[in-house]
């Protein structure tokens, strides 16, 4: 680097050290300690910012399991940054704006504190200095360039805030009314703003400052010769000389304008802990401690605490806490979120928004408030509404998109628990858990009649408590009772038994799988159903579960292993599909319909299979076509949650309302296909509510498949099977 | 201050039952056991009286029936009962509705509670009448079918409105101590979290035998016959109406026998 016989030629003319940059030249000393104690200021400033927010956050509980693997976690936040993956999805034009606005800021910060280290650190103590010659030169042209990155992706953010808008940069809040004294969110745009402002001054008065040093400068010919390695100041320069600025002036423009940099420079940094700038931190921690499932494995509960769930602000998380900070308000959850679109009151963004003003307001003064002053459910300003609570379905939509790796759907079942606790819940879902917890099913029926479909089988259903099989199919509670699913029921036991498939069921033995009476809140329920759903299951003999609900697939794929229960469970797409690659189903006729399909909440986001009912669809001659939102963006039937339970407001469109006038917009569409019990009863119900019945049907996948079986063979199976 | 609060086990019976071979009560296999609907808004009205007076005024429950009873009493003090107690014997055993007021008499007698809040009725035997009988052997004023009630924790008299026939309300005043029994709907009883019946479950539950309150709890009644009637028949009579009047007075023939 400091070799004067180096590529960039020319330097050749100069010795090395010579190229490099002034930096306190013309300041009388007093100035320069005044530079000092002004920069240690700000340093003592964006400490004290530092160690209060900690404070914050080790005010919440524990977290243990955040805590382990942290290198790995810290490999896969840096990759998540450097990568900006989760910043660009569904919106990557502000994907590489702040792109150019990350790049910009970590090259001029790299720049900053280069020169502080030579300046300051290498040199002072050790007399070594770097920051010349080529080095110096490459490092000008570098950071020029950041900083029209820099300029380039903030005017890009202006415009969006100013003239593009994007609904979900809107703050209105669909959980308070205007006038309510938490409704103004005036303050986060003025922020916003503030800082938008704030980055481009610093960049661009970092320009003017290096043109006019230029010009200052520039009968000196080591910096003036060299001046097109800084190619914005350069142009610049040219501007100043061509509109008669000389040395002198420049130079005493550049006196002015250097406090004046340094100086919102300082106050920047010092602010960051207090700012929406903190979010450099708080993301990045954020992500780091990403737990990769957490809507799908809900934490457990100590069955000895004396209390459940979040009710004080003090019962979130360390990490939880954090998460509040690492919103960067981008509005994706808002956007995606069913319950909000369907006009109730929650937004996912809402919630953490709350909950982080909340926690600012209690938790970042020396001393905690009193225990009533730390309640986070109730009315009052900051506090969470339990029906924002109970809007919630739980599916995931805004924990997928978060760009940051906000919780929001453990949050808010761990506030639903305290509710639940509390018995603040609708009557109608109160009654639900009651007839659960009497029956193990959410219809109130008896055990005995959980298999009653069986009897409208042309052959013998295995018991697998009572003979080992191959496969034990778990059914669920919508497919075993609701009388429109008993066929597609039916549908599946024929396609099993036709495949040749050893297949058996628990018959009275199960009980509601519990994934939805967990996402309610009811843990003490949840516990009961997953420890009698696994005591069955370690008595009966089999080597994997299938099952045709995605509900009762994700808990207990994911989270009966917390209870001892580790299973291999396959979706009975992914197993059809098995049976068809294999020969051992074979769809023959083509069916040609225009269908399109809807991801379920828990087969899809929960559990990332998308390309098995998709490949279904092709297998049996259908035409696919997706609808706008679907895969990771699927819209939710609205019944997840516990909603299924809970009647909906009327007067407002439904979220499976919503979908169906989405699919209708498809031209000539004639199926949509669904491959979850839920989704079929939800769906049915919409079509006929949108006044879309007649133009299209919905199906289970089940349904085309047996359709697209040769009745002729259907018929032989079945004498066979006889 | 006290309150004890009566509660019973019920049956509740699956959609297809089968009776027991004695014919005197359903088969055990498809009964399904609860606390009696009534109880769960007597409990709520005695926890309300309790949590305005700032928790001080004790809440016991008290359930007659064998061990397995025992888990609606876990519910009641899931739902914030300070005691429970359990009384039985197995002399008890198909003992009528006079027989338990008896027991629960001899109970209220050692606990001397100043207010006990039954339920109108119990859901499966509905003979709507151990509270009153209660207060009948106590010697204590009563309300029945209370639908509405005035009092906080100490006051002499408790103010109660009665549910009557078309819809009127009969206010009256009583004074303590009573024996009310409560109609549905006077409250909103709250749900009992299955985290807080598991902890519940760790608490104790009294136990008592009839024999050790002493108390004479012969039954006045007893069962001789459970049995589902059998369905009456309806037809739709068409025709023109003197054809009608002609088939009716066929039918009362040969239902007289004439
Ligand atoms: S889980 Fe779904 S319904 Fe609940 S807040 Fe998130 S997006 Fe909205
Ligand atoms: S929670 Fe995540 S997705 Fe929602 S607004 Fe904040 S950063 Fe965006």
């Amino acid at each position: 680097m400091d070799n004067a016989a180096s590529t960039a030629t020319t330097s050749l003319y100069f010795a090395p050290e010579q190229i490099t940059r002034v930096l306190f030249e013309g300041f009388a000393s007093s100035a320069i300690y005044l530079f000092y104690i002004i920069g240690i200021a700000a340093i003592v400033v964006f400490c004290h910012g530092c160690y209060v927010q900690v404070r914050k956050y080790r005010r919440g509980a524990g977290d243990t399991a955040s805590q382990a693997q942290i290198k790995d976690r810290l490999v896969a936040m840096v990759g998540t940054v450097l990568s900006h993956r989760t910043i660009k999805r569904r919106d990557t034009g502000a994907g590489h704006a702040h792109r150019l606005i990350f790049f910009g800021f970590v090259l001029l910060f790299i720049g900053t504190a280069t020169i502080t280290l030579e300046y300051d650190i290498t040199a002072r103590l050790f007399g070594f200095k770097f920051w010349y010659g080529d080095f110096y030169l490459w490092f000008s042209l570098v950071l020029d360039l950041a900083g029209v990155g820099l300029i380039a992706g903030m005017l890009y953010m202006m415009a969006r805030r100013g003239w593009i808008k994007p609904p979900k940069l809107d703050y209105a809040r669909p959980d308070r009314e205007p006038g309510d004294p938490d409704f103004d969110r005036s303050g986060y745009r003025r922020e916003d703003w503030a800082f938008l402002w704030a980055l481009i001054i610093i960049a661009a008065t970092g320009f003017v400052l290096e043109a006019a040093r230029l010009v200052w400068l520039q009968d000196r010919p080591e910096v003036w010769t060299l001046r097109w390695w800084s190619p914005v100041g350069a142009l610049l320069a040219e501007g100043m000389r061509a509109a008669g600025l000389g040395a002198e002036g420049a130079g005493s423009l550049r006196g002015g304008l250097w406090w004046f940099h340094g100086a919102i420079a300082l106050v920047f940094i010092a602010l960051i802990p207090r700012t929406k700038v903190k979010h450099i931190f708080t993301a990045s921690g954020s992500l780091m401690f990403r737990d990769p499932l957490a809507a799908q494995r809900l934490p457990k509960t100590d069955p000895d605490a004396p209390s459940v769930g979040y009710a004080k602000i003090t019962d979130l998380t360390w990490k939880h806490l954090l998460n509040l900070d690492a919103c960067t308000k981008c509005g994706r959850c808002h956007e995606a979120c069913p319950a909000r679109a369907a006009g109730a009151p929650l937004s996912p963004r809402d919630v953490i928004l709350s909950l982080r003003e909340f926690a600012n307001d209690a938790l970042e003064k020396q001393s905690l408030p009193e225990e009533a002053k730390l309640d986070i459910h109730g009315k009052d300003v900051g506090q969470v509404f339990m029906e924002t609570l109970w809007s919630c379905r739980t599916c995931m939509a805004c924990v997928e998109i978060c760009p940051v790796a906000v919780e929001h759907v453990p949050i808010i079942v761990q506030m639903r628990r305290k509710l639940v606790e509390e018995g603040q819940m609708e009557p109608l879902l109160q009654k639900t858990l009651q007839t659960i917890h009497k029956t193990g099913n959410s219809f109130g029926e008896s055990k005995r009649k959980r298999a009653a479909w069986t009897k409208g089988l042309d052959f013998p259903v295995k018991d697998a408590r009572k003979e080992p099989v191959d496969v034990l199919w778990f059914v669920g509670d919508y497919a075993s009772f609701d009388p429109r699913n008993q066929k597609v029921t039916q549908g599946f036991a024929r396609l099993l038994n036709q495949a040749g498939v050893n297949f058996g069921i628990l018959y009275e033995g199960e009980s509601n799988a519990g994934n939805d009476v967990r996402r309610v809140g009811e843990e003490g329920l949840y516990e009961l159903l997953a420890e009698n759903n696994i005591a069955t299951l370690s008595s009966a003999g089999f080597k994997r579960i299938v099952t045709t609900d995605p509900h009762s697939f994700n808990t207990i794929k994911n989270e009966y292993p917390d209870f001892g229960g580790k299973y291999e469970i396959v979706h009975y797409t992914q197993m059809v599909l098995e049976l068809i690659r294999e020969g051992r189903l074979t769809p023959d006729r083509k069916l040609g319909y225009r269908t399109t399909y809807h991801d379920p909440c828990h087969l899809g986001r929960f559990n990332k299979e998308y390309d098995a009912p998709r490949a279904l669809i092709e297998a049996v001659g259908c035409e696919l076509v997706d609808m706008a939102r679907s895969r990771d963006n699927s819209f939710c039937c609205g019944a997840g949650g516990g909603r299924i339970w809970i009647p909906d407001p009327v007067g407002k469109d439904k979220p499976a309302q919503i979908r169906m006038k989405e699919a209708a917009q498809i031209d000539g569409l004639e199926v949509f296909a669904v491959a979850c019990p839920k989704d079929l009863t939800m769906f049915e119900d919409a079509l006929k509510t949108t006044g879309n019945e007649g133009r299209f049907v919905v199906r289970e996948l089940i349904e085309l498949i047996e359709e697209s079986m040769a009745p002729r063979q259907i018929a032989e199976e079945a004498v066979e099977a006889v | 201050m006290k309150i004890l609060v009566p509660v019973k086990r019920i049956a509740a019976l699956e959609e297809d039952f089968e009776i027991r071979d004695d014919g005197r009560d359903v088969d055990g296999d498809f009964i399904n056991w609860d606390l009696n609907e009534w109880d769960d808004y007597s409990l709520e009205t005695a926890m309300q009286i309790k949590e305005a007076a700032g928790g001080e005024p004790e809440v016991v429950v008290v359930t007659v029936g064998p061990d397995d009873a025992e888990e609606v009493l876990r519910k009641c003090l899931a739902k914030g009962a300070d005691r429970a107690i359990r009384v039985w014997d197995d002399a008890l055993e198909g003992a009528d509705q006079l027989a338990i007021a008896r027991v629960l008499a001899g109970v209220a007698k050692t606990e001397a509670p100043d207010l006990i809040l039954a339920g109108v009725q119990s859901s499966d035997h509905s003979h709507g009448c151990t509270g009153i009988a209660l207060s009948a052997l106590l010697d204590m004023p009563h309300a029945a079918v209370v639908a509405a009630m005035t009092y906080s924790a100490g006051d002499a008299k408790v103010r109660v409105q009665r549910e009557l026939e078309g819809g009127m309300l009969h206010a009256v005043d009583v004074s303590t101590p009573a024996v009310l029994t409560i109609q549905l709907g006077i409250n909103t009883p709250r749900y009992a979290s299955l985290r807080g019946i598991k902890q519940a479950a760790a608490r104790p539950i009294e136990e008592l035998s009839a024999a050790d309150l002493g108390a004479d709890f012969a039954s006045a009644s007893r069962v001789r016959r459970m049995y589902v009637p059998e369905k009456s028949r309806a037809q739709m009579i068409e025709g023109s109406p003197a054809e009608q009047a002609a088939r009716i007075a066929e039918i009362i023939r040969e239902a007289t026998g004439a």
